[in-house]
């Protein structure tokens, strides 16, 4: 592979990881894998905030003055200036790639959109949740509802037609995608990369699709379970995985300290799930409580007694006023606190002068 | 007269494998499209041309019926459709699985790798060509004013001619931009295409087709495309000219027209 090296560092935004993978987003995770497999010098920031990217998207990367978003002219991008892993295919090769791709978007990416965002539960229990946790504060309210309109604009728009039900594309989007599976599958055979022993763009593309559904916990996933019976592909995901985003020794240690200790205290996966639970109750208790306090004491169902024994000593009226509180606050007469309690130096020095 | 088909028309395919297989192909199959003259939009007539080819491909009698509202009759909503005994199935791919089921099989001595790539390549043709078909013919301003929306009209009288183009300019442009094929600009459009052309190309290199020499249903996917673009003259067609830069792919249209529908014609 022929390398120039511009000495300056190219930028790659991408969407934050969980489960073992470097990122959870299909395309974020196919230019991962481009920039692992030809040793492309990139900086990678991994995100919860597609508006941190010059382009509101992600991924996205940023060269010299030159930001790409989609995965396509990333890919068109970096090849060139020379960076890629595919030079050394043939153009019936390049022209596989090319078509293998054109089905990956045709046929898997509607059954995956519909698996993460469409399907309700689990966008419900499962999607919407994890989003809300990695979008900072006023994006995690509107962003993951409108990525959930995009997909089902996709799904239904380009799959679906006048006379088809909802539940009618939701059979062809999955048996398309499974049947994509299988293709896949085929064509991989017993290689070890899609086009013998080197890594290429495709197989970044396989790699970017399949791991998430490989991996993600999802509540249903009928897809993984398919994916399953596919061993070559599975064997692929993982190869790669393991060879190209090893984890760095902070994160073996992290994930062996955590393991360990939910050994340790026999905590269920709920606790690990959310780990300050109590702490969260407790703030809450608190907030609420003074919340409560608050709005009762600002209509006026308790009062504070400001005045002391020796004010009300002086002024036998306002006592009687200040006792009668609890119903006073009704009464045309408000008691007077400002005059008789705050400052009663104040008032003392009035009444020597007169 | 969909009658009980049309209530799901994309699952039917896995019974039809059942009650197909032992029946002959009938004689009076029916293939419904829109009047080819004047009516037909270029993207219907591409899809109608792949079908066509297909059965003709597989040695399959059928005739045509050309029918001002095929589209409405269609039970997917989209043309064509054939009309098979107590059958109605639409669209390119549920037809070719139709035809399996009834025996007639243009793949049948192809490994699974080579099937693998056959569905890649028509994958390619419908996100590559199909979505630039329909951007030339409703997205293009002077296409779609001068050509697609008046043909689209015409078998209908003044309000209607004039509101159901815009109704359906309106469908096409949601299915665009939810695919992200709206923003594009024509060059954009023509370079994708170009991309599609030349991976097509290296393809089918010097073979008469593209796995060796048998047709298959990629052969009738892209022929009906291809000739299409070639054929159909527009006020503005770069299409045309990208496709005649490959002349093999020019040759491949020339010789499958030649071969199955002069013969027919004959």
């Amino acid at each position: 592979m022929a390398k120039v090296n511009d000495g300056d560092k190219m930028e790659l935004h991408v969407w934050k990881g969980d489960w073992g993978l470097p990122s959870i987003d299909p395309n974020s995770l196919s230019v991962l894998a481009y920039c692992k497999f030809s040793g492309v010098p990139v900086d990678v920031k991994v995100t919860g905030n597609p508006y941190r990217s010059p382009t509101g998207e992600l991924p996205s990367l940023r060269h010299n003055d030159v930001s790409e978003t989609d995965v396509n002219t990333i890919f068109t991008y970096l090849r060139k200036q020379n960076w890629g892993s595919d030079f050394e295919l043939s153009a019936k090769q390049s022209a596989d790639v090319l078509a293998f791709s054109a089905m990956l978007e045709e046929k898997l990416l509607p059954a995956l959109l519909h698996l993460w965002w469409i399907d309700g539960k689990t966008y419900v229990d499962f999607t919407r949740p994890w989003y809300n946790k990695i979008m900072p504060f006023p994006l995690n309210f509107f962003l993951p509802g409108r990525k959930q309109k995009a997909a089902s604009l996709r799904v239904f728009l380009t799959k679906g037609g006048e006379n088809i039900n909802n539940s009618d594309v939701e059979a062809k989007i999955y048996k398309e995608a499974k049947e994509c599976l299988n293709l896949l599958s085929y064509k991989l055979a017993d290689k070890e990369y899609m086009f013998g022993q080197q890594p290429s763009s495709l197989d970044a593309l396989v790699f970017g699709y399949l791991a998430p559904i490989l991996k993600a916990p999802l509540p249903s996933n009928q897809l993984q379970n398919h994916l399953r019976q596919c061993d070559n592909l599975c064997n692929l995901v993982n190869k790669i995985l393991l060879r190209f985003f090893p984890l760095s020794k902070a994160e073996i240690e992290e994930k062996q300290k955590k393991e360990e200790e939910a050994r340790k205290a026999g905590v269920t996966p709920e606790d690990t799930e959310f780990p300050h639970k109590r702490r969260n109750m407790v703030l809450a208790a608190i907030f609420a409580g003074t919340a409560m306090v608050g709005y009762a004491f600002m209509s006026g169902l308790i009062q504070l007694r400001m005045a002391d024994f020796q004010q009300q000593e002086e002024f036998p009226g306002q006592q009687k006023n200040t006792n009668n509180s609890a119903d006073s606050s009704n009464s045309p007469k408000p008691p007077d606190f400002s005059a008789s309690g705050f400052d009663p130096m104040f008032e003392e020095r009035s009444n020597e002068g007169e | 007269m969909a009658g009980d088909m049309s209530s799901s028309p994309l699952v039917v395919d896995a019974f039809q494998a059942e009650i197909g297989a032992s029946e002959p192909w009938p004689v009076d199959v029916c293939l419904y499209q829109q009047y080819a003259a004047e009516q037909i939009t270029f993207p219907d007539y591409a899809h109608c041309l792949s079908v066509k080819t297909f059965l003709y491909m597989c040695g399959l009698d059928f005739r045509v019926e050309q029918k001002t509202n095929a589209e409405e009759m269609s039970p997917s909503g989209k043309v064509p459709f054939i009309h098979v005994g107590a059958f109605l199935v639409s669209e390119l791919d549920p037809i070719i699985a139709f035809v399996n089921a009834r025996g007639f099989n243009l793949v049948s001595d192809m490994s699974d790798t080579e099937r693998s790539e056959m569905r890649a390549y028509m994958s390619m043709i419908e996100s590559i060509l199909v979505n630039a078909e329909l951007y030339l013919a409703w997205l293009d301003e002077t296409v779609s004013t001068e050509i697609t929306k008046p043909r689209y009209g015409c078998p209908y009288p003044w309000p209607l001619s004039w509101m159901l183009p815009l109704r359906k300019q309106k469908d096409v442009r949601a299915r665009l931009s939810s695919n992200g094929w709206k923003d594009k600009t024509i060059e954009q459009v023509c370079e994708e295409v170009r991309t599609c052309c030349q991976a097509l190309s290296e393809r089918l290199d010097e073979q008469p087709y593209f796995f060796g020499d048998n047709p298959t249903e990629l052969d009738a996917l892209v022929f009906g495309h291809l000739y299409t673009l070639l054929t159909t003259s527009l006020p503005e067609g770069p299409f045309a000219e990208i496709v005649q830069k490959f002349p093999n792919l020019a040759a491949f249209c020339k010789r499958i027209d030649e071969k199955f529908f002069k013969q027919e014609e004959n």
